[in-house]
């Protein structure tokens, strides 16, 4: 009974820094989903755009060593930078109905930018700095990890301002109308492209911030960190339903706590296994996403 | 206003548009009527630059709009309706105006932010007016999507309106509606004409177009087949053989 008690104290206790972790997930998948809902395109080098938006922010703190605000608002603004270009690059000039072509340009750029990076720190991790290390909350049984805790509260506060912005200014109502209905909208006066590019940039200015959430939490940043990120945000997006958002931030916190339990229970050699094999179940079960939205545009 | 020059526009082998010539003058209605495949709705498309013309040009007010992407074009005072209602079905009826409203020209000298952010109770005046006029104003706040048939197509005429255009094209407005609704829109087109703005009425609803315009061109095959009063056009022999496929003398 004593020995159940404590494994159940710890898979809650699990769960609740994996959800606490998810909040970078869900930053991921609410930038994959941005995209997707105004262009109709995957673009698979956000997470990679991400990455490199948090070694920026590194950047600074090595070089003029910036303080941990300064470095996750370089991050946010290199990766939105860095969206913008790859939006030039991969999609802008890409036939709209042509949606294999910006699915490997944007491939293409995702390994750019990941051998780039190799190139620049001879592929070894860098310590990224930690906030909050050492501080620990407890409330009874349980406790929060103070650089967990930091993690998600900038996400939940990035998420928020995402939300205003997309819901309450006519930027977002006009990115929005765009996803909802291309033709009318540009009969309306907004300019399709110049929204995309808006779109690729806020986007961007959350991978950015999640980019550094992820290395702040992890305490490193490494170049084979770009990959798992994109194929976890793609997952995430999936599992949300690809366009909708709450669907990104509930997947994304999902995903968070369920890949932690299966560290706990399986170790980090299988871990991923288990979220990929998730993946697979919800394709096979619910192929739309827990809150699938069609988005129409012909 | 409107000149309408040798206008082609060819899809493939078919050819949806032929030499067309038109000329719309300033406050009128102007209705373009023709079968199935004429090529109105194409026409509408063309002026709004959804597609480019194969051949010809098209001239507002002077200056041509061709080359002109279709969202610059409803800053210089064009905007439509569509045949098959595209309302942005997620936002709400007011956001839909405010959308409109807020992409035209003469707010753009306001400051970036202050237009991003939509703070500006001039626009959220004459929105109010425009749902007021279109009967919209006590279902503001409801999504587009969950609105009856006849109130989007209400809505999707305030929408057009509320980008406050010069000339206003209305592709088959009255599709789908009940005699009430077309009593309804008729006035409404008409109290838009008093305001100022200049219409083409593309339509099958004879009723409609023969009651409220001014001038009615009939397209058949892409070309234009009569052009006149409605009283001349329903005189006219080549407009009945188009539609009814023979004459009265037959």
């Amino acid at each position: 009974m004593e020995d159940f008690w404590y494994e159940f104290i710890e898979i809650i206790q699990t769960i609740g820094d994996g959800l606490l972790f998810g909040s970078t997930y869900a930053l991921i998948g609410i930038g994959f989903t941005l995209i997707f809902g105004a262009m109709g395109k995957l673009n698979m080098s956000y997470a990679a755009a991400a990455i490199a938006g948090a070694y920026s922010g590194l950047a600074a703190f090595v070089l003029i060593d910036a303080p941990l605000f300064l470095v996750f608002l370089i991050s946010s603004f290199a990766s939105a930078v860095l969206g913008y270009l790859l939006y030039l690059c991969c999609f802008r000039f890409i036939p709209s109905s042509n949606h294999l072509a910006a699915l490997m340009a944007s491939v293409g750029g995702l390994f750019l930018i990941d051998e780039l990076i190799v190139h620049a720190t001879q592929g070894s991790p860098l310590t990224f700095p930690s906030i909050f290390e050492d501080s620990y909350f407890e409330i009874g049984p349980f406790g929060i990890r103070g650089d967990l805790l930091f993690v998600f509260l900038i996400g939940l506060v990035s998420t928020g301002i995402l939300l205003y912005v997309l819901f309450r200014t006519r930027l977002g109502l006009a990115t929005r109308a765009v996803a909802q209905q291309d033709v009318a909208a540009r009969l309306c006066g907004i300019g399709v492209h110049k929204t995309n590019s808006m779109t690729f940039a806020i986007a961007g200015l959350l991978g950015g911030i999640a980019g550094a959430m992820t290395a702040a939490a992890v305490g490193v940043l490494s170049p084979v960190m770009t990959v798992p990120l994109t194929i976890k945000g793609l997952i995430v997006t999936v599992i949300g339903g690809l366009g909708s958002i709450p669907g990104a931030i509930i997947a994304g916190l999902f995903v968070g706590g369920f890949e932690n339990v299966f560290l706990y229970v399986r170790g980090i050699d299988e871990r991923d296994m288990y979220v990929v094999a998730l993946l697979f179940i919800f394709l096979v079960f619910r192929p739309n996403g827990l809150f699938s939205k069609t988005i129409t545009r012909d | 206003m409107l000149e309408i020059k040798s206008l082609s526009k060819h899809f493939g082998g078919v050819k949806a548009l032929d030499m067309l010539n038109l000329s719309i003058h300033e406050g009128e209605i102007f209705g373009i009527i023709g079968p199935n495949g004429s090529g109105k709705s194409t026409l509408v498309n063309v002026v709004c630059g959804v597609f480019p013309p194969t051949k010809g040009d098209v001239v507002f007010s002077g200056k041509t709009v061709i080359g002109c992407p279709a969202h610059e074009r409803l800053s210089s005072g064009i905007a439509r309706t569509f045949q098959n209602i595209r309302l942005f079905p997620g936002l709400t009826v007011w956001q839909n105006l405010w959308v409109a409203r807020n992409s035209i020209e003469d707010i753009k000298s306001e400051s970036r932010v202050s237009r991003w952010l939509g703070k500006n109770s001039k626009v959220k005046k004459e929105i109010d007016e425009i749902l007021e006029f279109s009967s919209l104003a006590e279902r503001a706040d409801e999504l587009a999507s969950s609105l009856a048939f006849g109130e989007q197509r209400r809505l999707e005429l305030a929408r057009a309106t509320a980008t406050k255009p010069r000339l206003l094209l209305l592709d088959e407005p009255a599709a789908g509606m009940n005699q009430d609704e077309i009593r309804d829109l008729d006035s409404r087109i008409r109290q838009l004409q008093k305001k100022g703005t200049t219409i083409i009425l593309v339509e099958h609803v004879m009723e409609l177009v023969m009651g409220v315009t001014d001038r009615i061109a009939v397209l058949n095959f892409g070309s234009k087949i009569a052009e006149g009063t409605p009283d001349d056009i329903q005189k006219n022999e080549a407009v009945q053989e188009a539609y009814l496929g023979y004459t009265e003398e037959d």
